[in-house]
């Protein structure tokens, strides 16, 4: 509509008035009639200075700037202002025409129309209106981009089904295809919704330095009226068999303020949670943190769905689906103990259901006398605690009961501290009179990995440090998978709030600055139960000696699962991600059909030194179970990393088995998976990306146009467009403006005098 | 006094001084029933000392014994890790037999308990009603002369609850099959959905810190006078238990058998040592496998 305005009133669009430069072609004649004006404008001046009359001074001095600026306008148009434009030739340049063969061109947002419809009317035919301006002036080539840009020599090439786009990498190969021709730019007709990881990135440059500029038609609407979105979803990648786990999603919307939407978790078709959830403001996004169990092992497509409601104009966007490898194997936990205590038997019950979790205990009965359970052979721990690293490193995870600090060696100590930061373990230190201060860690390696800070006891230390305390979760805990001791959140939160008391002897009140605390005890703000991640592990304090009292206590119903929940949940956290000697895994874990796959391994020895001379198998299992073995090379970026790629043309999941092996020997195995699937994120933030868009267009010289705007494509592509051009100039003197403003200031003389009385 | 030996850390921290001995591996086998009479012999002497000069409560006075005993619960690092607990039940035809040897067998054997292994155990004894909510706090209940139970409805709930929320009892003490039907019938009232089954011998719980290779018939001291080493018609000693769902042992019933008389008279010149140190590591391996299993 302004623009529209404008060029009724200065006869060109603004573009023409950005190109062009101002410049005056008068005639002999011209400046004859101009020093005609300028002497009419003197004789002018001195009447009205020398006539009194009944006039006031202001009154004049009035009159005399009308009739000077009508006879400036005069002036103007006798110096015949031209503006010197650079116009294409017709038909000497080319024009790039790139068209978004994506599947979210298909969203009828506009009038119930889909977005492509706007392509074929105005692009389809040779006789398109569009195509029609476009092709008079440019010799057009075209090429359709979604994933991968290829030409087209015809529209209907068009099938709008591609499942990515990728803009830069399209403007790329349109540039270099068309770099030896006389290119007047590039035209981009999408919506803009570019979902290459890393967006444009550098790819503008080019275009920028070549003096390329890009012309782009937004299509689509930059605002749905009525969405829901299942924005983001976050998922372990590999989890134990029967792991709780809990999830965030976060849903926007628009439209639906207020109202209740349902949003269920299902495991390959079968539902296993569901969460009613209220939507706040419009564009509000709403977290919804929701639980669930990974009961079946293998590779497993979870799939998160918000139900759609009525209305909605793209549902494919309440839908996201994650990969998550459900794996049904033992991790080992080490439980060295230095004493009988009742902790030991109600840990191991709590955990012996667990078919993933193998506890081995090892517990001092008496001086260098031990007691083993729950070892793999006679060889297992011979003579107790182990001293060498490939004994300690084969077990995941490592728990220490009470038992003094002095009772290892200097080295079996570091061995610890480097169970946890080398090899990524977990390790979990618990309450009681031997452990933590009292047992004497404080400035040993074991405490540099704590995550609580030990103060040194005071050699004439006399009182002990006795209390019962109850238990209560913090912020972190009340949602954190360890402390997830019911079925909501809510619940467990209540459920710690009402648990018998425990005791602790271990005064523990200073977590470490990276630490996060997820059980706290009142009224001395105790740290009950802490981590931190430290180096490639993570540590945990537990500072109280009797947890078993929640399975014990008499308020405590015989059928109650809590302290099981407890442990069971705190030892898988404890264990979950930390790696074996092999291990397995693809950066992406979908890719399109065809797409080549990369896979990486990282192997290490007993101790876990990284092994760069290993020989490495990857033996790739396709959707139809056809098997390929390929030997996985050294990528000598990374120690201990090994690398391939494979091309995966059928779509379903594809099993990816490493094996390595040094000197015969095997070390380890491990399995990743990938989805090859047809990508969904076309319809996730499909509304029209128009600051992308115009982003494209003023960083090349262009400019943004939406379907109806686009008209004006072809006009201004021949002034704005680079190539073969000529130098053209267009006259301003009979701009309307001009004329409206002449009458204007004749009328407004004439105006000034009957109001005032001057006639 | 004896109870002062073990040397105790201000935390409470009991560190043994018993000798070193290495048990390599799972299967810990002892280094000889020498070991085991040699270190019961060494205690004997000081334990009669020490318990001829500590009074004897009179068996019949149930509250006088509990307050008595409180005091022994406090310590000042807390409660112990381990109380050597008798169950306290009702009784028939013989009154307050659950409190036979009480409380010198009970103090003996932990004397020797605390010497044997490295636990942070009450030198004291203990004793919990079975239908008291605090049963709960103390996992391991042993119970004797059984032969005479008679068990009341809320004994009956307490000491199910107890025993499958995760409590272990060990039976001591009773004789032949008429004792054995009254216990029996007992116990099917606690338990009735779990059988009785006769243990082996190559159950960990016999294997739990010393070897037990032979389920010895322990006489009482007055049998044993008389030189014989049964009563009424219980002629050979049985290990039997109840197990739950889970195949865990809740119940390990010590029949035709009383290794209660052989921790009360260990240090008796008279009572043979082979029947004491017998007694002491299958109590001891009781303790062991309650807390680990």
């Amino acid at each position: 509509m302004v623009e529209s305005l404008f060029e009724f009133l200065f006869k060109y669009r603004p573009l023409i008035f950005e190109q062009g430069e101002l410049a005056f072609r008068a005639s002999w004649v011209g400046f004859l009639a101009l020093g005609a004006a300028a002497g009419a404008g003197y004789l002018t001046l001195r009447t009205y200075l020398a006539v009194r009359g009944n006039s006031q001074p202001l009154d004049r001095a009035v009159l005399t700037a009308i009739r000077i600026a009508a006879l400036a306008v005069l002036a103007f148009c006798l110096l015949r202002p031209v503006l010197v434009l650079s116009s294409v030739v017709p038909q000497e340049n080319f024009l790039g025409v790139l068209v978004d063969d994506s599947r979210s061109m298909q969203i009828a947002d506009r009038d119930e129309t889909p977005r492509y419809e706007f392509v074929r009317r105005e692009l389809g035919a040779p006789d398109s209106e569009l195509r029609a301006a476009l092709a008079d002036r440019f010799a057009l080539r075209f090429f359709r981009f979604a994933g991968e840009t290829d030409r087209m020599t015809a529209l209907d090439e068009l099938t709008f089904r591609g499942t990515r786009t990728h803009l830069g990498r399209a403007l790329e190969r349109a540039h270099d295809e068309l770099s030896g021709v006389p290119l007047s730019g590039l035209v981009v007709v999408s919506d803009g919704a570019d979902n290459l990881e890393g967006g444009l990135g550098e790819t503008l440059l080019p275009l920028q330095a070549a003096g390329v500029p890009v012309f782009t038609v937004g299509l689509g609407r930059e605002e749905f009226e009525r969405d829901i979105q299942l924005s983001r979803v976050a998922t372990p990648r590999r989890v134990l068999r029967g792991a709780a786990l809990a999830v965030e999603l976060v849903v926007t919307h628009r439209g639906y303020r207020g109202e209740t939407v349902a949003v269920q978790i299902e495991d390959e078709g079968r539902i296993v949670a569901t969460e009613d959830v209220e939507l706040p403001a419009d564009g509000e996004p709403r977290t919804v943190r929701m639980r669930f169990t990974a009961a079946e092992a293998g590779p497993r497509l979870f799939s998160f769905r918000v139900a759609p409601q009525p209305g909605e104009m793209v549902t494919q966007n309440n839908l996201r689906q994650a990969l998550i490898v459900v794996e049904d194997r033992s991790k080992r936990i080490l439980y060295f103990e230095g004493e009988p205590r009742w902790e030991v038997k109600f840990l191991l019950r709590g955990v012996a259901d667990d078919e993933n979790l193998h506890v081995t205990l090892l517990q001092r009965t008496a001086e260098n006398k031990f007691f083993r359970l729950g070892v793999e052979g006679p060889d297992e721990l011979p003579g107790g605690f182990p001293t060498t690293r490939a004994d300690l490193f084969k077990y995941s995870g490592l728990i220490l009961g009470s038992i003094e600090a002095n009772y290892f060696t200097p080295d079996q100590l570091r061995m610890i501290a480097d169970f946890v930061n080398r090899r990524g373990g977990g390790l979990l230190m618990l309450g009681s009179h031997r452990s933590f201060s009292q047992g004497g860690y404080a400035g040993t390696p074991v405490a540099d990995v704590l995550p609580v800070v030990l103060e040194p006891l005071a050699a004439d230390a006399e009182e002990s440090f006795f209390s019962e305390v109850r238990v209560a979760t913090t912020r972190a805990g009340a949602s954190h998978a360890a402390t997830q001791i019911a079925e909501t959140e809510e619940a467990s939160v209540e459920r710690w709030d009402t648990l018998p008391p425990v005791t602790v002897v271990n005064p523990i009140t200073e977590p470490k600055p990276g630490a996060t605390v997820l059980l706290t005890a009142q009224p001395d703000d105790l740290v009950v139960l802490a981590f931190q991640r430290y180096g490639a592990g993570k540590s945990l304090a537990l500072p109280i000696q009797d947890s078993w009292m929640w399975q014990m206590h008499a308020d405590i119903p015989v059928e109650d699962m809590t302290h099981e929940t407890f442990w069971r949940r705190l030892l898988r956290w404890v264990v979950d991600g930390v790696p074996d000697q092999v291990v397995a895994r693809v950066p992406q874990d979908r890719v399109e059909p065809d797409e080549t796959v990369t896979v990486l391994a990282d192997v290490v020895d007993p101790g876990f030194e990284e092994l760069n001379n290993s020989t490495v198998l990857a033996i790739v299992t396709d959707p139809a179970g056809n098997i390929t073995e390929r030997r996985m090379e050294w990528t000598a970026e990374q120690d201990g990393e090994y690398r391939m790629t494979f091309a995966a043309p059928d779509e379903g999941f594809y099993e990816v088995r490493v094996e390595a092996s040094t000197d015969g020997e095997l070390l380890g195995e491990d399995a990743a998976y990938v989805q090859v699937a047809p990508s969904d994120s076309e319809f996730y933030d499909s509304t029209m990306r128009a600051p992308l868009l115009q982003r494209v267009a003023e960083e090349t010289g262009g400019r943004f146009y939406t379907a109806d705007t686009a008209a004006a494509l072809a006009d201004d592509i021949q002034y704005a467009g680079s190539g073969v051009t000529v130098v053209e100039e267009r006259d301003l003197w009979d701009m309307p403006a001009l004329l409206l403003l002449l009458v204007t200031l004749v009328l407004g003389e004439w105006g000034y005098r009957r109001f005032r009385g001057l006639a | 006094m004896l109870a002062d030996s073990p040397s105790e850390t201000p935390g409470g921290a009991r560190l043994s001084s018993a000798p070193a001995s290495v048990y390599p591996g799972q299967h810990v086998r002892p280094s000889g029933i020498g070991l085991i009479a040699l270190l019961v012999a060494s205690l004997a002497g000081g334990a009669y000392a020490a318990l001829r000069a500590a009074p004897q409560e009179p068996e019949s006075d149930f509250r006088r014994l509990l307050e008595r005993q409180r005091p022994a619960l406090k310590h000042p690092g807390g409660p112990r890790e381990f109380y050597f607990t008798r169950g306290a039940y009702s009784s028939g035809w013989r009154w307050s037999s659950w409190a036979t040897d009480y409380p010198k067998a009970d103090r003996q054997f932990m004397l020797a308990v605390n010497s044997f292994i490295d636990i942070n155990a009450a030198e004291h004894e203990n004793v919990v009603r079975l239908n008291d909510p605090e049963i709960r706090r103390y996992p391991f209940l042993y119970a004797l002369e059984v032969g005479s139970m008679a068990l009341t409805a809320s004994e009956v709930k307490g000491l199910r609850d107890y025993l499958l929320a995760g409590g272990f009892l060990v039976i001591d003490d009773f004789w032949g099959s008429w004792e054995w039907a009254n216990f029996e019938r007992e116990i099917r009232r606690v338990l009735p959905e779990f059988p009785i089954q006769e243990m082996p011998l190559d159950h960990p719980i016999f294997n739990a810190v010393y070897r037990i290779d032979e389920i010895l018939q322990v006489p009482a001291i007055g049998n044993h006078w008389y030189g014989r080493t049964w009563e009424q018609d219980g002629y050979t000693a049985h290990a039997r238990g109840i197990f739950d769902h889970d195949g865990r042992l809740m119940v390990i019933i010590n029949w035709n058998t009383d290794l209660g008389d052989a921790w009360e008279w260990f240090e008796r010149p008279e009572y043979p040592l082979n029947y004491s140190s017998f007694a002491v590591r299958m109590g001891i391996n009781f303790i062991v496998y309650a807390m680990s299993h």
